[in-house]
């Protein structure tokens, strides 16, 4: 079967089941969501740029937001036959850029408020964290395999390496 | 070229008008022309800028300026405030940077690593020379009142950079201007991208400033 690969931009939502591959490339503050349900080989990824939706806008890009688009992409899933309750999650970005000298920009701390954003949608729809890698101050390259399983990252001064496996990883044995 | 100038923000059916572009574009000329002038004077040395191409963008469009979103890249990022607030920002690949570097103190550092406290503070004063006379700039062409803070350094993929500086302005709800700009004196030539973010009411302002009515 042929494994379709989804560039996910900034906003992007994709699902799918069977073979897959996603790739978030160049994540700095934003932050990539990785999701797989092992029963169904269902999975999806989504590119979450903020964490809330601002009251005064519309004919946003739903993924665009952690607290629209997490939904979105359980919604898309779950219509594809995914079960929420047996979906494992990885993420990686969050990280701020930007430095005035020793000091951190203050206004720049989007990546902590989306980190926590996410944590906590996850958290309140009783989705397992397999694994994480967030915050700091280096952008990345996130890819998520489904095929295998496999979640990499890789940054300018790292070369690729597993984050960890969503199809071998065990309920009950989470990351921190 | 009018066919790149796309999109507006959210609303992606409008475009700008051929003449609020044009002033866009005579804005940017008149604003880095007197940075280049401000650059020339403090490194005593005569520099060229051209301005080969201006893009409206949205947002999420603004990594794709550069053909490899995980390319190194140098950022100087500042924010400005007062009748209008948003963000200036200067993306120079790394291949560039270390041209301006050389440009400026005669010598490069040869990987990030190397990138020391002087070059470092260089970096930040080219980006607060070209920022700082670009508003200033604005400032005397539109009547608005708008104030620099001090300019922030990042070093990373430029896909990464580019978003972070998006994901900062989005915040305050806006479009960019993008500029390609290659600087150059007697023996180098360097490329980098201006981007100049207003808030998306700003613009309106901005405009407004102008004389022209845009419905932004």
């Amino acid at each position: 079967m042929l494994e379709p690969t989804f560039n996910v931009g900034m906003g992007d939502i994709h699902v799918a089941k069977g073979p897959a591959k996603y790739q978030c490339i160049g994540l700095g503050s934003c932050i990539g969501l990785a999701l797989y349900d092992p029963t169904t080989d269902i999975s999806g990824m989504i590119h979450v740029v903020l964490s809330e939706l601002p009251s005064h806008r519309d004919n946003e890009p739903l993924g665009k937001y952690a607290d629209t688009g997490i939904p979105e992409l359980l919604r898309q899933m779950t219509g594809l036959g995914a079960r929420t309750s047996r979906l494992l999650a990885a993420y990686g970005g969050g990280a701020h850029l930007f430095s005035l000298g020793s000091q951190t920009s203050t206004t720049l701390r989007v990546g902590d408020r989306n980190i926590a954003a996410v944590q906590k949608l996850l958290e309140s729809s009783r989705i397992l964290t397999v694994a994480k890698d967030v915050a700091g101050g280096a952008g990345r390259t996130m890819i998520f395999h489904a095929t295998t399983g496999v979640v990499t990252i890789r940054t300018l001064n790292e070369a690729t390496r597993d984050l960890c496996n969503l199809k071998e990883a065990i309920r009950g044995r989470v990351a921190a | 070229m009018v066919s790149l100038w796309g999109f507006m923000g959210t609303n992606r059916g409008e475009q700008l008008s051929l003449l609020a572009m044009s002033a866009l574009h005579e804005m940017a000329n008149i604003g880095l022309g007197h940075a280049l002038k401000s650059l020339s004077e403090l490194t005593d040395k005569p520099f060229n800028m051209a301005i080969p191409q201006v893009d409206l963008l949205p947002a999420e469009h603004v990594h794709q300026l550069t053909p490899d979103p995980e390319a190194m890249c140098v950022g100087v990022l500042m924010p400005f405030c007062g009748d209008v607030e948003g963000h200036l920002a200067f993306l120079f690949p790394w291949a560039s940077a270390q041209t301006l570097w050389r440009m400026l103190l005669g010598s490069s550092p040869e990987t990030p690593a190397d990138v020391d406290e002087i070059a470092t503070s260089a970096m930040l004063e080219i980006g607060n020379i070209i920022n700082s006379s670009f508003l200033a700039a604005l400032s005397d062409f539109t009547q608005l009142h708008l104030e620099s803070t001090p300019p922030m350094l990042g070093m990373e993929m430029v896909g990464a950079l580019a978003s972070s500086i998006m994901t900062e302005a989005e915040m305050s709800d806006s479009v960019v201007l993008a500029l390609e700009t290659s600087i150059f004196d007697a023996a180098n030539e360097t490329q980098g991208y201006f981007m100049c973010i207003p808030s998306r009411s700003g613009l309106t302002v901005f405009f407004k400033g102008l004389g022209i009515e845009e419905a932004a």
